[in-house]
């Protein structure tokens, strides 16, 4: 199975990221994925991410939330990861906002990989240690470097 | 002996399998009501409420039948029996048959008393 390294770039890691509302804030972090050559509408691509947040909340709780989608504007899986200055709602089973933040995009016909990245991001999320060493990241890299060690 | 288990995906097709099951020599068996992993997760887990349109076509819930097998002939008798019902196990998306060894039963019908 592929590793987060190759579908996470240093550059789409973000600490403290500030963003008006959810739809506010998974168009900014679409828009990290600006200049990839796998993505190209990025409009297109939000506006699936949100169409997906409408048929169900993509919020795990405990102040996670993975936001994702299929696109056809998407020619290879990409993620974009952040902390947020300020919570925002997802609709999580406990109720909290989201204070960590992945999206997911890439392209309709890559389901199963999708399904394997999906689960493999939620169980990092649901271990209590990670998800405190992810939100006390001072810096975006260390936030990276975070994921991509624990993905080993 | 083996513990022979069929995980039937066309549910409609549950009587003709049992008749199957029968005809082949198989005296005894559980049927539980089970439901696919994909079903579960698209539908009951929000985060993979996206993958409901990849289920299309995939029947949501299954018969899983048990049952523990004596003799070994049953189990080639009943795979071509079912094939027959179901229109062949290796279609996607029909069923799924295994066996695996058992090394210790109780309580299993007695063999002089199996149709």
């Amino acid at each position: 199975m592929a590793s987060i390294r190759d579908y996470l770039e240093p550059g789409r890691v973000r600490v403290g990221l500030a963003a008006d509302g959810k739809e506010g804030l998974i168009r900014a972090m679409v828009g990290l994925l600006a200049g990839d050559p796998s993505v190209g509408d990025a409009e297109a691509v939000a506006a699936a991410v949100l169409e997906r947040e409408r048929l169900a909340p993509t919020g795990l709780g405990e102040g996670c939330a993975v936001p994702h989608a299929h696109s056809p504007a998407c020619s290879a899986t990409r993620l974009v990861i952040a902390t947020l200055a300020k919570p925002v709602g997802f609709d999580a089973p406990d109720g909290a906002p989201a204070k960590l933040v992945i999206l997911m995009v890439g392209p309709t016909d890559a389901a199963g990989a999708h399904l394997k990245l999906l689960s493999k991001l939620a169980r990092y999320l649901h271990d209590p240690d990670f998800r405190a060493a992810a939100l006390a990241a001072s810096d975006p890299s260390s936030l990276y470097e975070l994921f991509v060690s624990r993905d080993g | 002996m083996k513990l022979l288990v069929f995980v039937l995906n066309k549910e409609e097709y549950l009587e003709d399998v049992l008749e199957a099951y029968v005809e082949a020599g198989v005296a005894g068996a559980t049927i539980l009501d089970s439901e696919g992993m994909g079903r579960f997760l698209a539908y009951e887990v929000p985060l993979f409420a996206g993958f409901k349109e990849f289920m299309k076509g995939n029947k949501p819930y299954n018969k899983t039948i048990l049952s523990v097998i004596r003799n070994d002939s049953v189990v080639d008798r009943l795979k071509k029996l079912v094939d027959e019902v179901v229109g062949g196990l290796d279609n996607p998306g029909t069923g799924i048959m295994f066996t695996v060894p058992v090394d210790w039963s109780t309580g299993l019908v007695r063999e002089e008393e199996e149709v």
